[in-house]
């Protein structure tokens, strides 16, 4: 069964490619790029929702953990799928939000269990498209080490690099770098 | 208990044989007898030695800093760490906590085996530990709980219970 991916290229939907680029290995899946974004999975089903298409990718491929190890840990991962597309993407009083997403990360090196889940690519991803968040880092020092942590393991490297330039003209006094 | 170290970090590396090893002195540092050459001697110098041997020199650290980053821990361990008095405890978990703050692993972004041995070295500190103690180290604590939990470490040691969440908030840190 062979999944496409389509992207849109003015707002890539990283969180799905995270989660696409997590499960190449054991379902297949293309991306090509276009106008909107979608999952298409049959000729009558298809996605929209970046979350959507993540939860679909981690339950086709159930053996990565994704989702979590229990139905405890599967709450949470929701938990945190809401909390990324509520109130990191675009919302006012991000300061807020970062206080509690501080909070809940000073005991912990993933945000779900003892390894990688939806979760930290979903929230990863709200904060990597996020104007406002590289400025805000200082007051958030756990979330800050969670953040470069993340950033420099390899599919997550590989996806900031590749599609978040493609967002330069939101801040473009940062781009001489 | 440095020779039930070494042969975790052997299971760890998935080295098939277990090898012998023997103690010299009263503190009873550990002797590799090698087939073919002198005897290796001492904690560090046999665990580099087993990391090699298995093929895996990522863990000495990928990086000429964190090579150096890597050893200076190994060498914290044994000197530091290892005989410390109840004075002292307090300076080593405050110290380590501090230099945690903005890391994952010892050496940053990547487990390494500096990671494997203070965990170890560690493990008689943080048994002890009341829950708001735990906390007040909350860096250690939670460096030391996904240590724990990485896969193929913790073999000859008990778990030790860590809270996921802060009950303590009133602390600023």
């Amino acid at each position: 069964m062979a999944l496409n991916l389509t992207i849109n290229t003015s707002n890539p939907p990283l969180g799905a490619l995270l989660a696409a680029e997590h499960v190449k290995s054991s379902v297949q899946v293309s991306v090509e790029e276009g106008k909107d974004t979608r999952l298409q999975v049959s000729d009558a089903i298809q996605f929209n929702d970046t979350n959507s298409i993540s939860r679909y990718l981690a339950r086709v491929a159930p053996a990565l953990g994704l989702y979590g190890a229990n139905m405890m840990e599967q709450t949470e991962v929701d938990h945190w799928l809401e909390f990324s597309a509520r109130r990191l993407c675009g919302q006012p009083g991000l300061a807020v939000a970062l206080g509690e997403l501080d909070k809940a990360l000073s005991l912990r090196t993933f945000l779900v269990g003892h390894a990688i889940t939806l979760a930290d690519l979903s929230v990863w991803a709200a904060l990597k498209g996020h104007g406002e968040w590289p400025s805000q880092g200082k007051s958030f020092s756990h979330v800050s080490r969670w953040f470069y942590f993340l950033s420099s393991q390899v599919p997550f490297s590989a996806v900031g690099n590749k599609y978040a330039v493609k967002k330069a003209p939101m801040s473009k006094s940062n781009q001489d770098v | 208990m440095a020779l039930r170290e070494l042969s975790s970090l052997e299971k760890f590396l998935g080295l098939k044989k277990p090898n012998k090893y023997s103690t010299q002195g009263d503190k009873k540092v550990p002797v590799l007898q090698n087939n073919n050459g002198p005897p290796l001697v001492g904690l560090v110098t046999i665990a580099c030695h087993l990391v090699k041997e298995a093929k895996r020199p990522e863990l000495l650290g990928d990086s000429a800093e964190s090579r150096a980053v890597v050893q200076q821990w190994l060498e914290h361990r044994v000197t530091k760490l290892d005989g410390c008095t109840k004075e002292d405890i307090k300076t080593i978990l405050k110290d380590l906590n501090l230099y945690l703050q903005d890391k994952v692993y010892l050496a940053g972004n990547q487990f390494t085996l500096a990671d494997t041995f203070m965990y170890y070295g560690i493990h008689p500190l943080i048994v002890d530990l009341a829950i708001q103690e735990k906390e007040q180290y909350m860096n250690v604590t939670r460096w030391f709980d996904h240590i724990q939990h990485y896969p193929g470490i913790r073999h000859h040691l008990p778990p030790v219970a860590v809270l996921r969440n802060r009950i303590y908030t009133g602390r600023h840190h």
